[in-house]
């Protein structure tokens, strides 16, 4: 009961060539999979009318970005994030996010349709969109579009984000929604963008308690990462029970990403993916829905999410990189592919705060449990 | 940054003869610490939560009897401050006074009110955090133009500051906080360092020992 959803005219959600939002990076893993020759073939989702973002954005916020996604010139859209090095404006780039938010919405009603129990949307994650901000790369929220389905048809969702950056557009979003608990692990902001996700944000009203964020320290590696996950997410999910789990599998929280500073392996992103979908299987009536998110490593992402989607269909992740894929791609992206899917042993010099890192991570865990222990009854 | 910005103009305010259970059943229902006291149209004086706490308080060599009148604990002449004044003058003056509020004054009427709190936003409006950004803090020699260099090589790639903070080093040098709204601050921050900034913050990107 696993569905991958994708469209070909996702790749128009395009920033440029020198761009980190890179699409590339989809055309790498499927090309990859399909290599490998496990590839099952995709929904192709529907895009979607500008109108129907009215649920997530302000009107005006959506106009402008159609607008000046056509080619107009408004003076107003620097008000709107828009026309700056992280969200440039792009002919057709408007039409392009609609296409993966249609993506991921279609993902989500094969959910609430019981034609999938898991589903992987091979783009969208877009968790920095504000209701009438174009933040982070991102223009439109998709997650949330998606999340709001869910809901309105009485579901409880949980959120999980994996990316590196604090999900801050798909938290403000819900940020007194009871019906949606959103879950972030990111580096913290003391530096990073966006600069929030700090432990004391926790949701508003009837959403308090349900908005949980921990920010690990810069450096950090993946026995503490899941040290944290299962600390904070197994009795979040145990106690919040949601109908589904939404994940956003950016793939930035690698050591070789170069916008950001976690300390992840393929073979931790393994350990994590599995303990992802085991977590669904248990508290969330085994339904999840992936989408794809940060990962600006052209080397690091296509394996990584060729992992989640192997764990997903359950084959074994293999030894080797096939040979034609690394000669192929590594011509075209100019980089040297690795030989091996995982990443080698001793992959990067030993974080000489170590010690420190794991415990302040560690304190995370029983520092979130006191803040909403009064409310999780 | 100004007064008039800042201020509350939803004022509560009392009169002199009020009781004193009043006045501290009205702060709680309206959740402030501060009621100025007006006499006719005129500010004659101020009460807080801690004038009326301590002013009955069993601890006190005469407490007051809760029924008394404000007029008889408030503070008096009150220090005030104009719409027009910047921000900066308000917690001078509260720092100097010791006190956690300024009533705002035009042409002798009460027209707001600025608390402690209502500068702790302004400080948060100052740093830039309310909008989705990344942290840099450089330490810049105190001469001219090496702040023009600097926000020119960010203009150059495009990415928009939120926010610049500057204060003086106890040398010579100049301290700048600035918030920019990039995702990549990482790379933008290793080409400062290239440039010949001195990165502090982030403290692994940092080029200086």
């Amino acid at each position: 009961m696993c569905q991958i959803v994708y469209n070909p005219n996702y790749k128009k959600y395009n920033l440029g060539d020198t761009h980190p939002f890179n699409p590339i990076r989809v055309e790498m893993t499927l090309d990859l999979i399909n290599k490998l020759g496990y590839l099952k073939k995709p929904l192709k989702p529907e895009s979607i009318a500008p109108d129907l973002l009215y649920e997530i954005h302000e009107p005006s916020y959506v106009d402008v970005v159609e607008k000046v996604s056509n080619g107009e010139i408004l003076k107003e859209a620097e008000n709107y994030g828009l026309g700056n090095l992280d969200n440039p404006i792009v002919k057709g780039m408007a039409e392009g996010a609609r296409n993966q938010t249609g993506g991921t919405l279609f993902a989500a009603k094969l959910l609430l349709g019981n034609k999938a129990k898991k589903v992987l949307q091979f783009g969208g994650g877009f968790h920095h969109a504000h209701r009438n901000l174009a933040a982070g790369f991102c223009l439109y929220n998709d997650i949330a579009l998606a999340i709001k389905e869910m809901t309105k048809a009485g579901w409880h969702v949980a959120y999980l984000d994996l990316d590196v950056h604090h999900c801050d557009g798909v938290q403000e979003i819900f940020y007194s929604d009871d019906k949606v608990m959103t879950i972030s692990l990111h580096e913290s902001g003391e530096y990073l963008f966006p600069g929030t996700g700090w432990i004391h944000e926790l949701g508003r009203g009837l959403g308090r308690s349900l908005k949980l964020n921990l920010p690990l320290e810069p450096f950090t590696e993946g026995d503490s990462y899941l040290d944290v996950l299962n600390g904070v997410v197994v009795p979040a999910l145990s106690w919040f029970r949601p109908d589904a789990l939404v994940v956003q599998a950016g793939t930035d929280a690698h050591f070789s990403d170069p916008l950001a500073d976690l300390m992840l392996t393929t073979q931790d992103f393994e350990r994590i993916y599995r303990r992802v979908v085991e977590l669904a299987d248990q508290f969330c009536n085994g339904r999840a829905l992936f989408t794809l998110g940060g990962g600006y490593s052209l080397t690091a992402a296509p394996r990584i999410w060729a992992i989640l989607y192997l764990i997903m269909f359950g084959y074994k992740v293999p030894d080797k990189i096939p040979q034609n894929f690394r000669k192929q791609w590594g011509e075209k992206i100019s980089q040297n592919i690795p030989e091996y899917f995982h990443d080698p042993e001793h992959a990067f010099k030993p974080i000489p705060r170590k010690e420190k890192i794991v415990e302040l991570n560690h304190e995370l865990i029983q520092r979130m449990m006191d803040a909403v222990v009064a409310d999780w009854l | 940054m100004l007064i008039r910005e800042i201020m509350n103009k939803n004022i509560t305010t009392i009169t002199p003869d009020m009781k004193l259970s009043e006045a501290y059943s009205l702060m709680n229902e309206k959740r402030i610490r501060h009621l100025p006291v007006i006499k006719g149209d005129k500010l004659i004086g101020m009460v807080t939560d801690r004038d009326l706490r301590l002013a009955t308080s069993k601890l006190a060599q005469h407490p007051f009897d809760p029924a008394s009148a404000v007029q008889n604990i408030m503070s008096h002449p009150v220090k005030t401050i104009y719409p027009s004044d910047p921000i900066e003058l308000a917690a001078q003056l509260m720092r100097e006074m010791k006190i956690g509020c300024l009533p705002v004054v035009e042409a002798s009427k009460l027209v707001g009110i600025v608390t402690s709190t209502d500068l702790l936003d302004a400080l948060l409006l100052l740093t830039g955090i309310n909008r989705p950004s990344g942290r840099l803090d450089v330490r810049l020699p105190n001469r001219s133009g090496e702040l023009a260099r600097l926000t020119n090589l960010i203009a150059q790639r495009n990415v928009n500051i939120n926010s610049i903070l500057t204060y003086p080093e106890k040398d010579e040098n100049i301290r700048l906080v600035l918030r920019v709204g990039t995702m990549e601050i990482k790379v933008l921050a290793e080409a400062l360092c290239n440039s010949g900034f001195k990165v502090i913050w982030p403290i692994h990107i940092s080029c200086v020992k």
